[in-house]
């Protein structure tokens, strides 16, 4: 076997590290693994076979018959035109738009890595911020001119009609105008 | 400020002997990543993208000093040689993977090094904090202002869903990883880490180590950080680290004292033979340095080695890597010139702390 590091000398010395209780091996030459730093832990490293534990799961390297009966594999980002499968195989995304082309599939992506947990909860960017405020009053403003409509009160829902509106124009110029399904 | 500073200086804020707990948590490190909206992310955008970024988020950071209560400079990972690129890796100022990257990278770094902002790492935007000891609400408050003044000035990539867009799925949410290294050479002495580690994988925390030969991680070192991105807040991510952390000290804390009770006489000899060793080797390996190191800072910890600054041994422990070593001699080494070199370096460093010492500068006398 040749050295994981240098690919040049042969394997004298196991590593051994440990994530999560997991241990993984890595082999290097004598030179190499003298030069194993004990304070140098990679803080970016990612989980532990982030791209096994996706494509096992996925069905995509070990089950092949099931994998032609799922479609969510060749669905295409257009932004980075990566697919998903392309997504699974590389545990990462191209773009921020493959987060809108592979939602439905995302949910059980991110169950798997975050402990059951799909949705953030966490900061919001200011811009964001103000933006999902509007299309909270939106909602609530839409709901109050159905009810108006419902008692024929024709002239109240009119006069919602137009608050939505000027909130709708103040949402587009916000320039924050995303994913309005 | 100029590079060469960056390259040469090994002495970072963070290895001051300060913040809570300083004797058992080395430092803390905040991560948060961000994207732009507009442009692709580093493992799929142009040249072009890649050039746009750099420019926009640079410029936010160079032009709002006041603001960041902190100056930047600014570095281009292509214009650094191999050699600079790997002691920026080793002072943990930028990511192997920035260093390794073929496209338009940049860091900057604050004057005194407690932070870096990596831009076209992975993600656009990748912001860290380094905090002497045990200090997760302090670096928090660093990253998160410098996050609220580019999110004025910049598209930020987010959706209602799932928070902040990146390019790792294991980043999806708050972007924000939290992380303390840890020195528990008690818990490792007493093999109790095994079980340690087990039992935090199941709280959606990591524990890492680096293990040599046998079952003792090199140095005694471990970082434990926050798994999960999606689903918490970064309040809690960070309250549940602490929590954490504060009971891996207790333990810690437990062992050393059962050692020091029933087996004194045998630790004793082992650290004072360490500290024979770094301050008389003439060839010290990274394994056995590392060991040493421990086995003095513990030392230390327990009152028992008395005229050495914890200081110099975080300083140590920058310097004693390949990249500095070399930059250091101002020559390229072969691996048995390191250890070579590694050891002078050693003997230099110790001794000149001894003499501060005996001219009475700074005294330990308890
Ligand atoms: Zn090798
Ligand atoms: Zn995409």
């Amino acid at each position: 076997m040749i050295c994981e590091n240098c690919k040049q000398r042969p394997t004298k010395v196991t590593v051994t590290e440990i994530q999560n209780g997991e241990h993984v091996q890595r082999h290097y030459c004598e030179e190499c693994a003298k030069e194993f730093h004990p304070f140098h832990l990679n803080f970016e490293q990612d989980p532990l076979s982030l791209h096994q534990l996706l494509s096992n799961w996925f069905g995509i390297t070990e089950n092949k018959q099931q994998e032609q009966k799922r479609q969510p594999q060749t669905v295409t980002c257009s932004s980075c035109e990566w697919t998903f499968r392309q997504f699974i195989n590389k545990g990462k995304f191209g773009c921020a738009s493959c987060y809108e082309s592979f939602r439905e599939q995302l949910p059980d992506v991110f169950s798997k890595l975050h402990n059951g947990n799909v949705k953030h909860v966490g900061k919001i960017p200011g811009a964001f911020g103000q933006t999902l405020h509007l299309k909270k009053q939106i909602e609530s403003l839409r709901t109050l001119m159905r009810t108006a409509i419902g008692i024929e009160n024709f002239e109240e829902a009119a006069r919602l009609r137009d608050e939505v509106y000027a909130l709708e124009k103040q949402l587009e110029s916000g320039g924050e105008n995303h994913d309005e399904h | 400020m100029n590079i060469e500073h960056f390259l040469n200086n090994s002495v970072m804020s963070w290895m001051a002997f300060e913040g809570k707990y300083a004797d058992i948590v080395m430092s803390t490190r905040i991560r948060l990543a961000r994207n732009l909206t507009g442009y692709r992310f580093p493992l799929s955008f142009s040249e072009n993208e890649a050039l746009q970024v750099d420019k926009a988020v640079s410029a936010v950071l160079l032009d709002e000093e006041a603001e960041l209560e902190t100056t930047f400079s600014y570095i281009d990972i292509k214009g650094l040689s191999t050699l600079n690129r790997q002691v920026l890796v080793e002072k943990h100022l930028i990511s192997p993977k920035l260093a390794n990257s073929e496209i338009n990278g940049s860091v900057l770094l604050s004057d005194n090094e407690a932070v870096s902002v990596m831009i076209n790492e992975e993600d656009h935007i990748r912001i860290q904090c380094i905090f002497p000891g045990l200090q997760l609400q302090e670096a928090w408050r660093q990253a998160n202002n410098i996050d609220d003044i580019l999110e004025k000035q910049l598209p930020y990539a987010f959706d209602e869903q799932f928070g902040y867009l990146t390019s790792c799925p294991t980043n999806t949410g708050t972007g924000l990883r939290s992380s303390v290294m840890m020195h528990l050479p008690a818990l490792t002495m007493t093999n109790q880490m095994n079980r340690i580690v087990s039992v935090i994988s199941r709280l959606g925390l990591v524990v890492r180590g680096i293990y040599g030969e046998g079952s003792k991680a090199l140095g005694n070192i471990y970082q434990v950080s926050n798994q999960t991105t999606l689903g918490k807040s970064e309040e809690d991510i960070l309250t549940d680290l602490q929590s954490i952390t504060e009971q891996i000290i207790e333990k810690e804390r437990e062992a050393r004292l059962a050692l020091m009770n029933t087996r004194e006489n045998a630790l004793k000899d082992r650290l004072y033979r360490s500290l024979g060793v770094l301050t008389h080797a003439r060839l010290l390996s990274t394994e056995e340095a590392g060991r040493c190191l421990s086995d003095v800072r513990l030392g230390i910890d327990l009152g028992l080695i008395k005229n050495i600054n914890v200081s110099i041994l975080n300083e140590c422990m920058i310097f004693m890597q390949p990249g500095f070593l070399q930059k250091y001699a101002d020559t390229s080494l072969q691996p048995e010139e390191r250890d070579e070199f590694r050891a002078k370096m050693f003997r230099e460093r110790l001794q000149v702390k001894n003499n501060i010492d005996d001219e009475g500068e700074e005294t330990h006398d308890v």
